[in-house]
């Protein structure tokens, strides 16, 4: 037994003397991503993972971040969240405490940026939300930041543009009941059709259950009810299934969606049932031109499918930290000071010229974008249609 | 009494036998000093000692983290452990044996408040000094201490009483949504409630009520299940509280009041950490309480034979109800303290996940075992994080390692085992080699 | 009335999925009174395998000249799919539940439940993050008969789960294999005193019930074509309550339960609130336990349960 001792402990001097002393404290700055890698939502998490790598990459190729003319290197920390609240508490506390981020971007659902941005605002350390629309992610909070727009925006966008498009009178919704971004689009749709078309022209307000597969009983009253167009805010892998029994139901109106359609899944999960419908967005893939393209052409280059979203609001989301970084002119190496420098930094960011669409915060840190109309195309690609800017 | 002997000799032979020879005459009073001295050194000499062994930062859960993503640093960081807490504690908890021995024997004769005080105190010390020194030790610690609070109580039902329980997710729902709405209504200026109703300095004095408030909700909901399920014997309370699961889950869900999908948040912050430690005490005490009281073991000879129990006057129907709204009324108030510790609920927060993760910390700690339940709570709440660096991984290597001691030991690692307080206090003697 | 009609024919389809994967929690909990929580994710292991061997066999069709039809290669990958999710349906009771014959119930449903964290995750590794959508074999045919709309698939799902479900009664019933399950399921303590084998049968009921969830699973996603890794908790879970509210062990219970599940789901929702679907639902399904403690099939038993 004393000889494995000795043994035990010769090892370990001699990893001790090997051990690389000197990376640690060297100049880096490191930028903290709590993205959902495990969960409900992989993909989300997937796709947040990627676009950091891709970040990271142009980083290191760039030789580091220059911030007031001196080089730091730049490290990504991806923490899971499990896509559960408290897990995603626990990551953002870690990369906080821990792993000393100077900015944090993510998570990405609402019901995980709330209480991670709880901690990000309490401990002083900047957050984007790349995708949340809940107003409480932001709300009060001058240390988070959200990259999309929110959903008051987007459904009177949806909601005109049907009018304007169609002049349609009676429109039925579809949405996920326990799910907050489809529901709070749902709302706010109906309201703006309401005030556009009279009380009760929304003539099927239907809900389900985040999981459900089978829409049927939901679609049999909306095909009943008469709608002239179905919207549903829901997410792609529904979509696919809700526009297949919808066709399989014998309803032949447009169908209409929202932002969280716009990933290249769509198309691939829902097939030529999904061509010619329309959904509001971000920006649009198959007609992007300049950073937008370059964007798509390298991820696809690199992982194969074209991005989703999330993706791209990642991406400009981890550019405008960047950016915010970079515009601070010096970093002090006091974490906390520098911190506070960020923030301030993201709150004056005016015209960030982003993939997703240009965007200047307002003080409660939601960003000012445009949205753009999107067509499924007979080939499946999304193709530019329409704009409408706030 | 000899072939005790002869176990522990032959325990002394066995592997770990020197480690256990060695510590046979330290009680417990002796390692929480050594403890206690390992947090402050840690405190201490932390810094100095992550620079000498070219550590970035301080290990944060027993460098486990850091061991996982740099396998390079893994000698710097077993160094770590050991120079802080491995020789501090073993030496220290020898050297003090002697003393520590000598006062354990003295308190053990007064009443039994003052020796459970002086190492409660001590304990609250080790976490408050251990958890000073990074706010994700802090989280982490609350919501364990939180998990063992759920898991004793789901304890209560699948271990002490031997039916299968689906339902402590909705029972948590119920006592999260019940306290952060009296909360949040009373005290914070919300989108969902408006202004505060009451001054904010009253907060303090109304989270326990509230607390409790959430608890009693969280029973009358159980009641509703208990009513049909304990008339006859047999697994329908398995099905019974899973359907009440759904429909708890389905009516926060359509509840608009309290936020819908989008739950409630910003719950005054008031779990923090002498809070969460004085209600997990409080409930392991009641608990442990209630198990050894004549109700507990007429649960325990319910779930043995409930005939039996019955032909010895054990009113059954009684006992189960008693025993599951009791553990409804804890995993109500933990349910409470996890709001207010994350500061965010939301429906999708009390779903399936939640009841396997609940399940799992129940059956890895062991059945009708108090000891169990906190070692169940404390392990998977450290795995999950010590596994982080694993990603993906973790949710491979957590099950896994859950069937192993299943196999091994079908009834959880400390099955069975009753909570002596007194029994843990007491002086240690070195036991006689002699037989 | 044609609304009604279909609502009733979609029902049905969404009723015939419960009944296939309860059945497989039923013979489970008949056989050896254990819960079997793996078993929804078995299902989305079953989707998984159909839709690798229906890839395959699309790609198969295509090189060669051998022209398989397409109805021909759906029937085929049910066939081997259900095939090969029988040995991961055995390889779950090695596992999960063997070592634990003698251990307390629970535990077993503990492991089974880890294995199911397994299955997924192991997906989710091996696969990625991205779902996957199943091939469409057969071209969707609308039918509108008086204002009620039917397809070829739901005609096909419910007609195939009903086969499959007579056929596993017939098994059950006549067969010598069946007569040994229906033996041990009456008294697992004695009947493997008698010679029966109690592991091969332990075996040959999750082979079964693994192969029906897989064949649920393949005609869930002709259905719904899209998987993800977890897909089976929700359904596994809600078939697991028609399981049991069948009674023990009943086939007939399981089958009946599942459908009544579906039924409850999609006319709830239908007709009272599709928001308040999972209350209203569930709530009914308490009623009637609160009046049929022992679900449809089930006796009262009295047996001493381990633990």
């Amino acid at each position: 037994m004393r000889k494995g001792l000795l043994f035990v402990i010769a090892i370990l001097v001699l990893g001790l003397a090997l051990s690389p002393c000197v990376w640690a404290k060297s100049k880096t700055i490191k930028v903290g991503i709590n993205a959902p890698i495990t969960g409900d939502i992989p993909k989300v998490g997937e796709g947040s993972k990627y676009a950091a790598e891709m970040w990271l990459e142009d980083i290191q190729a760039a030789g580091g971040l220059d911030v007031g003319g001196v080089k730091y290197m730049v490290d990504v920390v991806v923490e899971d969240n499990e896509s559960k609240p408290e897990s995603a508490a626990k990551a953002a506390t870690k990369l906080i405490t821990e792993d000393e981020v100077l900015a944090i971007v993510g998570p990405q659902a609402s019901s995980q940026a709330i209480p991670a941005g709880e901690m990000a605002n309490n401990y002083g350390t900047p957050m984007i939300s790349p995708w949340s629309t809940n107003p409480d992610t932001t709300k009060d909070r001058p240390f988070v930041f959200r990259g999309c727009f929110l959903d008051p925006f987007q459904g009177p966008v949806v909601a005109n543009f049907i009018k304007d498009e169609f002049g349609f009178k009676k429109a039925a919704v579809l949405y996920d009941i326990a799910s907050d971004y489809p529901k709070g689009l749902a709302e706010v749709f109906k309201e703006a059709w309401e005030k556009l078309n009279g009380p009760g022209s929304v003539v099927a307000f239907e809900s389900f259950t985040t999981k459900d597969a089978d829409f049927s009983s939901q679609l049999t009253n909306i095909i009943n009810s008469g709608a002239e167009v179905l919207f549903t805010p829901q997410y792609y892998n529904e979509v696919a299934l809700i526009v297949q029994q919808a066709h399989e139901l014998g309803f032949k109106a447009p169908i209409v969606g929202s932002d969280s359609w716009g990933s290249a899944e769509t198309v691939k999960l829902c097939g030529e049932d999904c061509y010619g419908l329309f959904f509001s967005t971000h920006y649009a893939a198959a007609g992007a031109t300049g950073a937008t393209k370059e964007f798509i052409t390298r991820y696809e280059k690199k992982y194969g499918y074209t991005p989703d979203d999330v993706g791209a609001l990642t991406w400009d989301a981890l550019r405008i930290v960047q950016t915010a970084i970079e515009n601070t002119g010096k970093l002090t190496g006091n974490l906390e000071k520098d911190r506070m420098a960020v923030k301030d930094a993201l709150a004056k960011i005016k015209e960030f010229d982003g993939i997703t669409g240009k965007m200047t915060f307002t003080p409660d840190g939601d960003p000012i974008k445009c949205a753009v109309i999107v067509r499924i195309s007979e080939k499946g690609e999304f193709e530019f249609y329409k704009s409408a800017c706030p | 009494m000899l072939n005790d002997k002869a176990a522990s000799a032959a325990r002394a032979n066995s592997r770990f036998g020197w480690l256990r020879a060695y510590a046979a005459d330290v009680p417990l009073l002796a390692w929480l000093l050594g403890v206690l001295v390992a947090v402050l050194l840690e405190q201490a000499m932390g810094e100095v000692l992550t620079d000498l062994v070219g550590l970035p930062k301080i290990p944060v859960l027993f460098g486990c983290m850091i061991m996982l993503k740099e396998p390079t640093l893994i000698p710097s960081a077993l160094v770590y452990v050991a120079m802080i807490y491995g020789v501090p504690i073993i030496l220290l908890g020898k050297l003090l044996a002697r003393p520590a021995n000598w006062i354990a024997a003295r308190m053990i004769t007064w009443p039994i408040v003052i020796p459970v005080i002086v190492h409660l105190v001590l304990l609250y010390g080790i976490m408050h000094i251990w958890s000073d020194l990074s706010l994700y030790r802090m989280l982490t610690l609350r919501l364990t201490l939180i998990a063992i609070m759920l898991t004793l109580s789901l304890n209560l039902i699948n271990g002490y009483m031997g039916e299968f329980s689906c339902s402590h997710p909705g029972f948590m729902a119920l006592g999260a949504y019940t306290a952060s709405a009296v909360m949040v209504l009373f005290f914070v200026n919300d989108r969902l409630f408006g202004e505060a109703l009451l001054p904010e300095m009253l907060g303090p004095f109304m989270f326990p009520l509230a607390l409790v408030l959430g608890g009693i909700v969280a029973a009358l909901g159980a009641l509703l299940i208990a009513i049909p399920s304990f008339k006859t014997r047999g697994d329908y309370l398995a099905i019974i509280s899973l359907a009440f699961l759904f429909i708890v889950k389905s009516l926060f869900e359509n509840l608009q009041f309290l936020g819908g999908a989008r739950g409630i948040k910003g719950q005054p912050d008031y779990a923090d950490l002498p809070t969460v430690f004085c209600w997990t005490v409080l409930c392991v005490w009641i608990i442990n309480n209630f198990v050894r009281s004549t109700l507990g073991k007429a649960l325990n000879a319910v779930r043995d034979d409930e005939m039996a129990a019955e032909a010895m006057t054990v009113n059954t129907r009684f006992t189960k109800m008693v025993a599951f709204l009791f553990a409804a009324f804890w995993a109500g108030i933990a349910g409470g303290l996890f709001a207010h510790t994350v500061r965010f609920i939301n429906p999708g927060t009390f779903d399936l996940k939640r009841l396997a993760e609940l399940l799992a910390m129940v059956y890895f700690g062991g059945l009708n075992s108090v000891y169990g339940s906190i070692v169940g709570a404390v392990s998977i709440n450290m795995l999950g994080e010590m596994l982080r660096p694993l990603a993906l991984y973790k949710w491979i290597v957590i099950p896994l390692l859950l069937i192993l001691v299943m196999i091994y030991r079908p009834t959880g690692l400390v099955a069975f085992k009753e909570f002596d307080v007194r029994k843990l206090m007491q002086p240690k003697r070195k036991p006689k080699n002699e037989v | 009335m044609q609304l009604f009609f279909q609502h009733l024919i979609n029902a049905l389809q969404w009723g015939s999925f419960y009944a296939l994967i309860a059945l497989g929690y039923s013979m489970v909990y008949g056989i050896l009174m254990l819960f079997n929580f793996a078993h929804g994710d078995i299902f989305m292991v079953g989707a998984y395998i159909g839709f690798g061997v229906a890839t395959a066999l699309a790609a198969l069709a295509a090189l060669s000249a051998l022209a398989l039809p397409n109805w021909l290669i759906l029937v085929l990958t049910i066939l081997i799919a259900m095939y090969l999710t029988s040995f991961v349906g055995m390889l779950v009771e090695r596992i999960g539940y063997r070592p634990l014959r003698e251990a307390p119930r629970a535990s077993a449903a503990i492991t089974g439940l880890m294995i199911g964290i397994i299955l997924e995750t192991g997906n989710l590794a091996i696969l990625g993050a991205q779902r996957i959508r199943f091939p469409s074999l057969i071209k969707t045919q609308v039918y509108d008969i008086g204002g009620v709309v039917v397809t070829n698939k739901k005609i096909m799902i419910v007609v195939v789960s009903l086969v499959l479900m007579l056929a596993l009664n017939e098994f059950i019933k006549r067969t010598r294999w069946g007569m040994a399950m229906r033996a041990m399921a009456f008294d697992y303590v004695v009947i493997p005193l008698m010679g029966v084998p109690l592991n091969t049968i332990a075996s040959l009921t999750f082979a079964l019930g693994s192969a029906l969830a897989a064949a649920a699973g393949i005609l869930f996603a002709v259905a719904y074509p899209v998987l993800d890794p977890y897909i089976g908790i929700t359904y596994g879970w809600k078939a697991f309550v028609a399981a049991i509210l069948g009674g023990r062990g009943s086939v007939k219970g399981a089958c009946l339960a599942g459908f009544l599940l579906g039924f409850i789901e999609i006319f709830v929702g239908a007709y009272l609130s599709s928001s308040l679907r999972d209350l209203i639902a569930y709530s009914i399904i308490l009623l009637i336990l609160v009046f049929r403690p022992h679900g449809f099939f089930g006796e009262p038993h009295s047996a001493k349960l381990r633990l």
